[in-house]
């Protein structure tokens, strides 16, 4: 199971973004700054932006889900039952897993964006994708509905999960590091040691790793653990 | 067509044209064929080609009841095609600029604004429309008719939202009644030649032209 970017070059006026590798099973994260290309990456391997030139190949990947940054482009349903009905799920077990406290009869357009976001990723964990593009999940999230998801994310097991984002605080466990620079999709590796070449790590990373206690991940309990080592 | 003034009054006459005669519609055709890019840039060709269908339908249902079928057809047909071209042609600014150069800053410079902020949402419906087909996509559904009625609500209460956000964001900005805007128009001579020739169409169209024929004889 992957996901191979064969030279892409997608284009919106006189912005464009080339790129160029292969994504395979594990949690990916794909970093850069705010208009850096992130979210029309993600819409081209999705299969729903077509790109100028080269091709998105995805190889043994029977389902595949992207969420966009706006939960609000999910909606289909009236009310909140019907919504997490268009999933395929049953509304209870949702709100208990998003920890809401809604009534399934409300509208899904008069929650606030965090309920809504809470509640859209609720629906996208609820099943197994081979492949997951996740474009800024953590954006309206406050810190501790941020860790629940990383938690949740880094339980993932199978299957490819990609993350856009430009977040800079929590992370999930991420098996390959990405970046977007200079209009150019950059493979940085396998962490930890891409975390060395990562030039927009937050800067408690960049810190640790100039101080030589490279975290050997980005899970808050990586960073942790790197911030109280005391020797290598 | 660069000159908003011109192509807004050219739509204005070919559309009166079109619908008055069958004649008239058939010379709004050859208009549109010779002054307008044609399908090359046109927008929503799904959303047009729909209508076209839908025209077909009840011209097919016209000629089935003993009407004339075929002349309801090519006069919506040509209206519809009208109607995507200055669709296709329009730009942001064109109604405000060309409603404060005919009406003034009070009253052009609000109705201008109320169809600009109408062309604004008339974009935005349609790309919401898209982004609900992509969702029911994702979500492993075919999109079909009952996917039309909630789709329906979504569109009429993010239109709403939008419209409410709108209002609030002019009366923080002080917007009270009218406003200063100089209009600016570029225009080059074919310009000229299509309104004149939509004024020809528009002519052509109300008088009756075999009646003159008939009286020449």
């Amino acid at each position: 199971m992957k996901i191979v970017l064969n030279h892409l070059h997608v284009q919106r006026g006189a912005w464009s973004l080339v790129a160029h590798g292969t994504f395979e099973e594990g949690i990916h994260l794909v970093s850069g700054a705010v208009g850096s290309g992130k979210s029309t990456l993600a819409l081209a391997m999705a299969g729903l932006l077509t790109p100028v030139r080269g091709t998105v190949e995805r190889e043994d990947t029977k389902s595949l889900m992207l969420s966009t940054q706006f939960p609000e482009f999910h909606i289909t349903g009236l009310s909140v039952a019907d919504e997490c009905g268009s999933w395929g799920l049953d509304f209870k077990t949702v709100i208990r897993s998003a920890k809401l406290e809604i009534d399934g009869d409300a509208s899904p357009l008069t929650l606030s964006r965090g309920e809504l976001k809470r509640l859209h990723l609720a629906c996208v964990l609820a099943r197994q994708y081979d492949l997951l593009l996740l474009d800024e999940p953590f954006s309206s999230l406050d810190c501790t509905e941020k860790e629940r998801l990383c938690r949740e994310l880094s339980g993932r097991d199978s299957g490819i999960t990609i993350i856009f984002t430009h977040e800079q605080s929590i992370f999930p466990r991420v098996d390959q590091l990405w970046e977007i620079t200079g209009g150019e999709l950059c493979a940085l590796g396998r962490t930890p040691e891409s975390l060395t070449r990562w030039q927009h790590a937050p800067v408690l990373v960049k810190k640790l790793i100039a101080a030589g206690r490279c975290p050997r991940n980005l899970t808050p309990g990586d960073i942790r653990e790197a911030a109280c080592r005391t020797h290598e | 067509m660069q000159d908003a003034r011109i192509r807004l009054a050219s739509a204005a006459l070919v559309s009166v044209a079109a619908f008055t005669s069958t004649w008239g519609a058939l010379a709004v055709f050859l208009w549109w064929l010779v002054f307008s890019p044609r399908l090359q840039r046109m927008k929503n060709r799904m959303v047009i080609l729909g209508m076209i269908v839908l025209i077909s339908a009840v011209a097919l249902l016209i000629w089935i009841s003993g009407g004339d079928g075929f002349s309801y057809f090519l006069r919506m047909g040509v209206i519809v095609l009208i109607g995507s071209w200055l669709y296709t042609e329009q730009e942001p600014g064109d109604f405000l600029s060309v409603s404060v150069w005919a009406l003034g800053r009070r009253t052009g410079f609000d109705l201008g604004m109320i169809g600009e902020c109408a062309m604004q949402h008339a974009e935005s419906l349609s790309r919401d429309l898209v982004r609900i087909q992509i969702a029911t996509k994702l979500k492993g559904e075919a999109w079909g008719v009952r996917n039309l009625v909630p789709a329906g609500f979504i569109l009429i209460h993010d239109a709403l939202v939008r419209a409410d956000d709108m209002s609030e964001i002019l009366a923080v900005r002080g917007y009270h009644k009218g406003g200063v805007l100089c209009p600016g128009f570029q225009r080059c001579h074919w310009d000229w030649v299509a309104g004149i020739c939509a004024i020809c169409a528009f002519f052509f169209a109300i008088i009756p032209v075999s009646e003159f024929f008939i009286l020449y004889q």
